[in-house]
């Protein structure tokens, strides 16, 4: 610590902290552009210059330690008279176009000039012009207004881990831009927008339509993935028009992932369902609340009753909140069914009574960048979770070793120290084989069965690799991906996983699907658990079963049949097939047209209260920003009243809040505890064919809303279409790229453009899950064919 | 993202011999950093492509250097040595700072463009002069001067420029 | 001795006469009433009358949809929509001014960055029905393109001493 003194003031600062970090914690401001806390100290805007006693020149407070004794002026003649010429200086080239800009009112020039700029310019000469850029669907550009500070290069380089900006020319010259026109790719790029300090990058979608000062702002939580960013709902006139990040250290610290960034455009699309439907002899009609709760009830009411509770059931999609997959399950157990899943696109469920009360990541989100040594198992971390990926970015500059069990080549934004790139089919043996090398490491006792999994000696050494560095590590974690959870063979995988975590000393974390995976586990959204994992008497059906067995009645939440779930064929036959289906949606999903009887119109997260439980098991509430639209209304207050039509108690809320206090008091502190006890798991197998596909979901379509919203869906396709082989396996049938190929899986055939891609096995083909031609095919992980068309 | 894993290498561009001389700038360096070879290599390679560089060609050199393309891009830019479009064979450097106007480069530049039918940044129809002003290139005491190659050509008059131009081939 | 004073004045219709003395006196007074609407009074460049949007020369509408105006407007008079144009230009898809709301402070006038939205003149308009107040840009673009040639000799004429 070293004492200093600024404008007068005593402080007492860490050492080797720099004079602008001291005074903003001690709220004395001092301008800055191209200083960001969560940069690099680039120290080339100069606007920060103060008078440091005894320093012969102005010094620039970003990049100046604080020494003992230091006494700073922030606002003496000299500072100012430094600030203000600073400022002349950037306002020279700098277009007086703020009525134009998007940055208009929110602007950190605007400001600054304000606040320490002269009022009259001497420049009376030419200004720089340069020519806008095209960096894809997400960013405008409008970089005449640049001023050079950098701060969105350093964010590629530092945070992104991309280096895709950059400042080429100089002096007058200087532009930054990517010097070729092409799309930023990374899945943070929206920040960059929230790093420039003016209106030289801002919002695509958000472009023009409203003004900082119009809109209001309301605290909501991020509906995408188990992180539960921390955002703002940025309202005007009862639409949202655009989301932000709110700092979070804990959580998402200042950024938000462009998914959670860019998804609001969704919320407008034109398919929103506002008003109950009800089909009426095939023919869909719109309908008043009371017909159509009423239909809904006593439609459910006659299966229960002709065939009994067990032939009803409730999928529900992860991305709902805790209080309405509270609500679903409650009155499903209430009329005696528990066949209530919310795991919509796992294959496997052999193990789920051995699943721990809840997925949670093993570790606070904070923690995991303190670890040293992190092994990613089928995981496409940057797509499927970005801020986890940024977190796990952060181990790895800071020196952790991060590995990879993946079934293809993902690019990640840090190196991977080892890989093991495997069929999915072998993604159990290559766990065994690290498990094995523990055992070996560890002088544990062999644990029986685990040898009979081990049959690819071609992974011994990197395996052995990751065994010895997980060992060392001392802090290490192990997370577990979606192509692990959404596996055939998910039990082994876990099985496995549990054991090396044990071995060598790491954690074990879940990377579960949706905004809500975590929550629906503590909500009881299971069919073998209740709320706060409390054993059920009866194991009701899991999704798998579900679809074996065919149901008579379904309660549909938030999901659409046809694209949120593993298995889109057998469960569209199933939805066909059942008597009577309800479907709480928010959108007039095409596949809801064709299967269910009754639709009502829920809202979405931004007009309604609710919770989300993320992935470290932190429940964060939120409040609605706008009005429900039309005649949609909060899932809880639909499902409050159908349990009062069931004649069920307990529906008596007046309030969401009601709802999450009652179950937080049923549930408790429900236990993060992900271990596992060994038992040798059955090596399954995906039978049949020398071809298997991967099928992972494409980074913006993992719900309802991202696929709905425009932007994203065209920075999705900019990353090329989504039938993938390696460049052997190309080379074998006779392929070239993007040529048509006859694709085949069980009984059902299409045509598909390939691309190729080495990063993809040879015995495998990578299918993203929903691209429209693969929708047509059957399931994922299982054997497929290529013939040449 | 995955537009750029499918991206060709472009190492081919590189001549053995090449590689071989930026393999010895870079063993100048400490191991991991490799990039500070980068304005040697793209010397290097602006030398074995007729004087200039292309996206390519700075492209393989950050592959080579494993830099990301953009940084390489930003050190080409920022000098103004190196040449983003195809120059001439003899590629004429004018002085143009003050000790070479106060002693008549404005006279120099004049004839040169006259003779050459070019202005500057710009390249004779056969390719085998292009002209370019340049800063002080520190011979104020043989001002005016110009730079063809690695040769200056100082206390310049244009009868001394067209000797000079005629004995070039 | 008020009550007397008081007696004799009213007795003597002393208040009628100068009640009469005054009117008489505006009978051979110069007439300043006028005969609206034949006859109009003389008006100011400024005066704030019916608002217009205007366009440039060249056809081009000025307003670029900063919205001050509307953030300005102190009776919440204006509604401003906008979106990028085809050629990229940020133009409004929408520009209500109510009426009926607005107080005439001429606030929009003054905050205008490119002397788009004006105040005329006009003062001679009426609705029959409260939604004919509402001006839209339709409306209100039209009214500039009429008044076009008056709203810019006035601005020329304040010009100066602005």
């Amino acid at each position: 610590m070293v004492t200093i003194e600024i404008d007068g003031i005593e402080l007492k600062v860490n050492n080797g902290s720099m004079l602008i970090e001291a005074a903003d914690e001690a709220g004395i401001r001092i301008p800055r552009f191209c200083y960001h806390k969560k940069l690099s100290i680039a120290a080339n805007c100069r606007m920060c210059l103060v008078e440091v006693e005894k320093a012969a020149k102005p010094l620039p407070a970003c990049a100046t330690p604080v020494t003992e004794g230091m006494k700073v002026h922030t606002r003496s003649p000299k500072a100012l008279a430094a600030q203000k010429s600073v400022m002349e200086f950037l306002l020279i080239n700098h277009p007086l176009d703020c009525p134009i800009c998007d940055q208009g009112g929110e602007c950190e020039l605007q400001d600054v000039a304000m606040g320490y700029g002269g009022d009259v310019s001497k420049y009376a000469e030419k200004k720089r012009v340069v020519r806008e850029k095209d960096i894809g669907p997400l960013i405008a550009t409008d970089m005449t207004r640049c001023i050079h500070c950098t701060r969105c290069v350093r964010f590629g380089d530092e945070i992104a881990g991309l280096r895709e900006l950059g400042a080429t020319g100089r002096g007058e010259h200087m532009e930054i831009g990517t010097y070729i026109s092409k799309a930023v790719s990374s899945e943070m790029s929206g920040n960059v927008i929230d790093v420039c300090p003016v209106g030289a990058l801002t919002s695509k979608p958000f472009r023009y339509s409203a003004r900082a000062w119009e809109m209001r702002q309301y605290e909501s939580i991020a509906p995408h993935d188990c992180i539960g960013s921390n955002i703002y709902l940025h309202t005007r006139r009862g639409r949202v028009m655009r989301v932000v990040p709110r700092e979070n250290e804990a959580v998402n610290e200042t950024w938000i992932s462009d998914r959670d960034r860019y998804s609001y455009e969704g919320l407008y699309s034109a398919d929103r369902l506002t008003v109950p439907m009800m089909n009426v002899d095939g023919e869909w009609r719109e309908t008043e609340w009371d017909t159509a709760l009423e239909a809904a009830v006593s439609g459910l009411k006659d299966v229960v009753d002709h065939s009994g509770a067990p032939q009803l059931g409730a999928l529900i999609g992860p991305s709902t909140t805790l209080e309405e997959m509270y609500q679903v399950q409650k009155i499903l157990r209430g009329l005696g069914s528990d066949n209530i899943e919310h795991r919509l696109r796992q294959r496997d469920f052999s193990d789920q009574d051995a699943a721990p009360a809840f997925p949670w990541l093993g570790t606070p989100l904070a923690a995991l960048e303190t670890a040293n040594a992190i092994l990613l198992v089928g995981s496409d971390i940057r797509r499927e979770q970005p801020i986890a990926g940024h977190r796990v970015r952060k181990a790895h500059v800071a020196g952790a070793a991060v590995f990879a069990v993946n079934p293809v080549d993902y690019d990640f934004n840090f190196a991977l120290e080892h890989k093991l790139v495997v069929d999915p089919r072998r993604m159990t043996s290559a766990l065994a084989a690290i498990a094995r090398h523990l055992v070996t490491i560890t002088g544990a006792t062999n644990p029986a069965g685990l040898d009979k999994l081990v049959q690819s000696p071609e992974y011994d050494t990197a395996a052995r690799a990751i065994a010895e560095r997980l060992r060392q590590a001392g802090r290490s974690t192990l997370l577990l991906g979606a192509s692990a959870i959404n596996h055939q063979n998910f039990a082994a995988i876990r099985m496995l996983s549990a054991l090396i975590a044990e071995l060598s000393g790491s954690t074990l974390g879940y990377l579960s699907d949706g905004a809500n995976g975590s929550g629906a586990w503590i909500a009881g959204a299971v069919p073998h658990r209740g709320p706060g994992a409390q054993a059920v008497q009866t194991s009701g059906k899991n999704l798998a079963q579900m679809q074996g067995s065919g149901m008579a009645g379904m309660l549909l939440v938030n999901c659409e049949p046809d694209l949120d779930l593993a298995e889109p064929q057998s469960t569209m036959q199933m939805l066909k097939k059942a008597e009577f289906v309800v479907a709480l949606s928010s959108y007039k999903s095409p596949a809801l047209l064709n299967s269910a009887s009754v639709l009502l119109p829920i809202t979405p997260f931004s007009e309604m209260p609710g919770t989300f439980v993320n992935a470290e098991g932190r429940w964060q509430s939120f409040e609605p920003a706008v009005a429900p639209m039309g005649e949609a209304r909060p899932g809880w207050k639909i499902l409050r009243v159908m349990g009062n039509l069931f004649d069920l108690s307990g529906f008596d809320y007046m309030s969401a809040v009601e709802i999450r206090d009652e179950l937080q008091k049923l549930v408790g502190d429900v236990a993060k505890d992900n271990s596992l006890a060994w038992r040798a798991p059955e090596a399954g197998q995906i039978d049949g064919g020398t071809l298997v596909s991967i099928s992972d979901i494409p980074i913006y379509s993992v719900d309802a809303l991202v696929r709905r919203a425009p932007a994203l869906q065209k920075a999705q396709k900019l990353l090329g279409p989504g039938f993938r082989i390696s460049a052997a396996l190309a080379r074998k049938i006779g392929l070239k790229d993007s040529q048509e190929v006859k694709v085949k899986q069980g009984d059902r055939e299409a045509r598909i453009a390939v691309e190729i891609d080495d990063r993809v096995p040879e015995s495998c083909v990578w299918i993203h899950a929903d691209i429209s031609d693969a929708s047509k095919l059957g399931a994922g992980y299982a054997p497929i064919v290529l013939e040449k068309a | 993202m995955n537009a750029q894993v499918k991206e060709m290498s472009k190492l081919a561009l590189l001549t053995a011999a090449d590689l071989k001389e930026i393999d010895s700038e870079i063993a100048k360096y400490p191991e991991e950093q490799r990039q500070s070879a980068v304005m040697a290599a793209l010397r290097i390679v602006q030398d074995s492509n007729q004087g200039s560089l292309n996206q390519d060609l700075m492209d393989a050199v950050a592959e080579y250097l494993r830099m990301p393309p953009i940084a390489v891009y930003e050190v080409a830019t920022f000098y103004s040595m190196y040449e983003h479009k195809p120059v001439g064979k003899h590629k004429v450097c004018v002085c143009t700072n003050i000790s070479c106007m106060l002693r008549g480069s404005d006279g120099i530049v004049s004839h040169l463009k006259q003779r050459l039918g070019i202005s500057f940044g710009e390249v004779t129809e056969d390719g085998k002069f292009s002209l370019k002003e340049v800063e002080c290139l520190g011979a104020c005491c043989g001002a005016p001067m110009f730079q063809i190659g690695k040769q200056y050509y100082e206390n310049l008059t244009p009868a001394k420029v067209d000797e000079i131009l005629d004995n070039l081939d | 001795m008020n009550t007397v004073t008081n007696y004799f004045k009213s007795l003597l219709l002393i208040e009628l006469f100068k009640g009469l003395a005054l009117t008489g006196k505006y009978i051979f007074a110069k007439k300043i009433t006028v005969q609206y609407p034949d006859e109009k009074t003389p008006y100011s460049p400024r005066f704030r009358g019916l608002h217009a949007l205007r366009r440039y020369p060249n056809g081009e509408e000025r307003c670029i949809a900063c919205k001050l105006c509307e953030a300005v407007c102190p009776a919440l008079a204006i509604t401003i929509e906008a979106e990028p144009r085809t050629d990229g230009s940020r133009r409004t898809t929408r520009y209500d001014i109510d009426l009926a709301k607005c107080i005439f402070c001429g606030f929009c006038e003054e905050s205008c960055p490119v002397d788009s939205i004006v105040e005329t003149r006009v003062y001679e308009y009426h609705a029959e029905q409260r939604g004919d107040l509402l001006m839209t840009k339709e409306k209100l673009l039209a009214v500039g393109d009429k008044f076009e040639q008056q709203i810019a000799a006035d601005r020329a004429m304040d010009a100066r001493f602005r």
